[in-house]
């Protein structure tokens, strides 16, 4: 599973990754990768309009907003 | 160890700057009471009556207005006049911060309405923000605070145009991915009057009436607002709104506050005759100077409204006020080079100057009617 995290960097941007790797942690979840992308161009080409944004296995959950843990572990389950 | 370098690097600079501290110097006693004492006038009169309310207000916006909607108009086949209108206000709805608003307006460009929309975003989005516009207000009084966001968004606009006028940029085809936001079903009615009653809050709060006329008629809105969002919100959507406006309140205050000492304190060291011959009169030259200072000066969301109080205090005249507020919170050194990293070397360039322009010349139109 490869969960993708889009944002240039910012706190909000921190704290949806935080809560991407909590969510697998307290998943025990083997083998989730987690990949920050900060480059505007590829957020763009992504066609991502608002950041942050979180994608898993190549859909995007969440545009613009930061999902809690709660949210993030029902999309990894 | 990098994280540790820099702690204790960091630590180093504290002590040194401890140790070799002027203490017994009076001018320096004196810049640190001018910095507590701008300190003490904010928490005394902005914080709670003109702040606070801002911050609910940006929280709600954030909640209950949907964004795919505005976005929606900024991508595709709108029609221009919309595109362009839609950009200029857009900013007090999106964003407060400007690491949504570089994606937002990449993408306007290359997949929406672009360049000159983009553009007209670029501008504007960190120009209106709600927080920004009523401190202004509260601080630098209502005529600048007005002119300020009917000049921001006019400018906007200008600023788009011209771009688009001159680059004849099409933007390319290709999909834009927005979240369908979770219905919130409240009636809009009800929103509206949600929203009617904080703005009136500030309102009520800058007029010059009794006092306790207005700390009823205060009391009164709020009542109003708690009312609303205790009986017609869900659970979820009012505590939504709770958790936005502490966002915000966080991302903000703290930096403000350090801005207000900042100001307070270099005020004393500011050279009242150097700024009055610059910018004291509502000049060509003092507008063009307030506007350049303005666009390669970095300000936090804010800062820019006490470090302008401590100019205007030492005789920067109204016009190059205005102009420096223009072109203040949009550009910045750091914001140039990453807007050059979308844009390229030549139309980052020429945006430059266009708000290096307009601002110059609303400037002086505002100093020349006030």
């Amino acid at each position: 599973m490869i969960i993708k995290i889009f944002g240039p960097g910012c706190p909000k941007c921190q704290t949806l990754e935080e809560n991407a790797r909590k969510a697998v942690q307290e998943l025990n979840l083997n083998g989730v990768e987690i990949e920050k992308i900060s480059e505007i161009e590829k957020i763009v080409e992504a066609g991502i309009m608002a950041a942050p944004a979180i994608m898993i296995d190549g859909t995007l959950k969440a545009v613009g907003r930061v999902p809690d843990v709660r949210e993030i572990k029902s999309w990894l389950k | 160890m990098a994280k540790e370098i820099s702690i204790f690097i960091f630590l180093v600079g504290l002590f040194l700057l401890f140790y070799f501290m002027p203490t017994e110097s009076a001018l320096f006693s004196g810049a640190i009471l001018s910095g507590l004492e701008l300190l003490n006038e904010y928490a005394r009169q902005h914080v709670l009556t003109c702040l606070l309310p801002a911050f609910f207000i940006a929280g709600a916006i954030s909640v209950f207005v949907k964004k795919d909607f505005i976005l929606r108009y900024l991508s595709g086949q709108t029609k221009k006049y919309i595109s362009y209108s839609l950009a200029s206000v857009s900013g007090s709805i999106l964003a407060v911060c400007s690491c949504t608003i570089l994606p937002l307006f990449a993408s306007i460009r290359k997949r929406g309405a672009g360049l000159g929309p983009a553009a007209t975003f670029l501008f504007s989005g960190p120009a209106i923000n709600i927080a920004a516009i009523f401190l202004t207000m509260s601080v630098l009084g209502l005529k600048i605070g007005l002119a300020r966001i009917i000049s921001a968004i006019f400018l906007s606009i200008l600023v788009g145009l011209s771009m688009q006028l001159i680059f004849k940029e099409k933007p390319e085809d290709g999909k834009l991915f927005m979240e369908e936001h979770k219905e919130v079903v409240i009636g809009k009615k009800v929103l509206a009057i949600f929203f009617i009653a904080m703005v009136g809050i500030l309102i009520v709060n800058g007029l010059q009436i009794d006092k306790m006329i207005k700390f009823g008629l205060i009391m009164l809105l709020a009542l109003v607002v708690v009312g609303i969002a205790v009986f017609k919100f869900r659970q979820e959507a009012a505590k939504e709104w709770l958790k936005e406006t502490w966002n915000f309140t966080k991302m903000l205050l703290p930096i403000l506050f350090i801005g207000v000492f900042v100001a307070g304190f270099v005020m004393p060291f500011l050279p009242q005759e150097l700024i009055e011959r610059i910018v004291g009169s509502n000049s060509v030259f003092g507008n063009l100077v307030a506007s350049i200072f303005g666009a390669f000066m970095y300000f936090s969301t804010l800062t820019e409204i006490p470090i302008l109080q401590a100019l205007i205090a030492k005789g920067m005249a109204p016009g190059p006020a205005l102009a420096l507020l223009l072109a203040g919170p949009s550009l910045s050194l750091p914001n140039m080079l990453v807007i050059r990293k979308v844009l390229g070397n030549g139309k980052t360039a020429v945006y430059i100057l266009l708000v290096i322009f307009y601002s110059t010349v609303a400037g002086l139109i505002f100093g020349k009617l006030f």
